[in-house]
């Protein structure tokens, strides 16, 4: 049985259209974080008294957390998360990428760095991968907070906070590239891990022609979930 | 018939040769700095320049605004900047009419309007250089992720020097965070992802 020429070119498409789909499942599309702004300067006063700043934590990956050490029962949750997320690192294969977490306090006038100390010390946290800091210039904080994280907190009359319960991640260069503010179906620690994980691939990825693929899942939104 | 047979691995040949070239040149434009897709507004500020005048950074909507921090008696890092950008301008040609060069000072405590618009004439008429009080330029630093701070260092004549974030930032017509250029990059690169944002 003789084909005609079309049909010979048709069936030489339709191949490599299957052949296609099928490298495409296998592969994956890349995906990436987005870029969503410039994460603020800081100079900030850590749990040993020394100062801690963000051009100090430029190459590394940072999460970031808000809240004050006389916080009653809910913010235990921030801390399981933070110290969920850094047990469980292994997941996110960041390889010789450095992580380290940092808890900023709103509450400058009663968490002092040697009230930081004590707080820290409580969850066994190590300076080296978890840092506790704030500032006594109040105004200049709710800027970097408030306004550069955008982590909402107000004090209440009765030396209480209101605040939304806030994690952010940012890259080594100084970019916001994840905000976790509600909670969903999946736990806020497995949503941090697997944006972890995204972000580790094109660190280690992103580089030589492969960058042009990352640049163009940037450019065409392709957001991992 | 017989060379038919390979006639489609030909036409399979040519399409594969030109979809490769048609990648090829619609290619995503690489920028040389890092790009954002920013879901708002680059954080507004206000500065105080010559003449008792004031400026506000949604005053060049329209406009693609370059934004530096630095400060006048910067030895090395900002002049070269500063040059890099003005050389990138000229590579423009008429289009550079559609950037807006600001200056911020991260040392409000010695640079005044007039000081600043004497130095960042000496780079190219239309740049504007502007200050604001201490509390506000920290504010405004803070935003735009640039730390700085008086360095233990002085120069010959024994003035201090200012460490600074040395990023170049690129904001687009609408006011969005567009590209942020690392210190180092050339005018040719510059002028490369300008004249890409401005077609």
């Amino acid at each position: 049985m003789k084909h005609s020429l079309l049909a010979r070119i048709f069936y030489g498409f339709a191949a490599l259209l299957v052949v296609s789909a099928f490298a495409f499942k296998i592969i994956q599309p890349i995906k990436v974080l987005p870029r969503i702004r410039l994460s603020p300067a800081f100079s900030l006063t850590d749990q040993n008294g020394e100062r801690v700043t963000n051009e100090d934590l430029r190459g590394k990956i940072v999460l970031y957390t808000f809240t004050y050490t006389n916080c009653p029962a809910p913010c235990a949750n921030l801390d399981a998360t933070m110290q969920d997320v850094y047990a469980r690192l292994d997941e996110a294969n960041l390889g010789e990428i450095p992580f380290v977490r940092v808890t900023v306090s709103f509450d400058p006038a009663r968490d002092t760095p040697s009230t930081l100390k004590s707080y820290a010390d409580g969850l066994s946290a190590n300076r080296a991968t978890w840092v506790f800091a704030t500032t006594d210039d109040e105004a200049l904080l709710k800027t970097i907070i408030g306004v550069g994280f955008k982590a909402y907190y107000e004090k209440k009359a009765d030396g209480s906070y209101a605040f939304d319960p806030t994690f952010i991640l940012v890259d080594g260069w100084g970019t916001i590239r994840g905000e976790y503010r509600y909670s969903t179906e999946v736990s806020t620690a497995d949503r941090i891990l697997r944006h972890l994980s995204v972000l580790a691939d094109e660190v280690h990825n992103a580089t030589g022609s492969a960058k042009l693929a990352y640049e163009a899942a940037h450019l065409f939104l392709c957001y991992a979930k | 018939m017989k060379n038919n047979r390979f006639l489609p691995v030909l036409v399979a040949l040519v399409v594969i040769i030109l979809l490769g070239a048609a990648f090829y040149f619609v290619r995503p434009h690489t920028f040389h700095g890092t790009v954002y897709q920013s879901a708002e507004e680059a954080p507004n500020f206000t500065l105080n320049v010559a003449n008792g005048k004031t400026v506000k950074l949604s005053d060049f909507r329209g406009k693609i605004v370059l934004v530096y921090f630095g400060y006048t008696f910067c030895p090395d890092v900002c002049p070269a900047t500063l040059g890099v950008v003005t050389q990138a301008l000229k590579d423009l040609g008429a289009k550079a009419d559609e950037v807006q060069v600001i200056m911020i000072s991260v040392d409000p405590g010695r640079d005044t309007p007039e000081k600043l618009a004497e130095y960042v004439k000496h780079f190219h008429p239309t740049f504007i250089g502007g200050t604001n009080t201490p509390e506000e330029i920290a504010s405004i630093a803070s935003l735009y992720g640039i730390f700085y701070e008086v360095s233990g260092q002085t120069t010959s004549n024994g003035d201090y020097l200012i460490d600074h974030t040395a990023t170049l930032m690129a904001i687009d017509r609408d006011g969005f965070l567009k590209v942020v250029f690392p210190f180092g990059i050339t005018s040719d690169e510059l002028a490369d992802d300008l004249k890409y944002t401005l077609r």
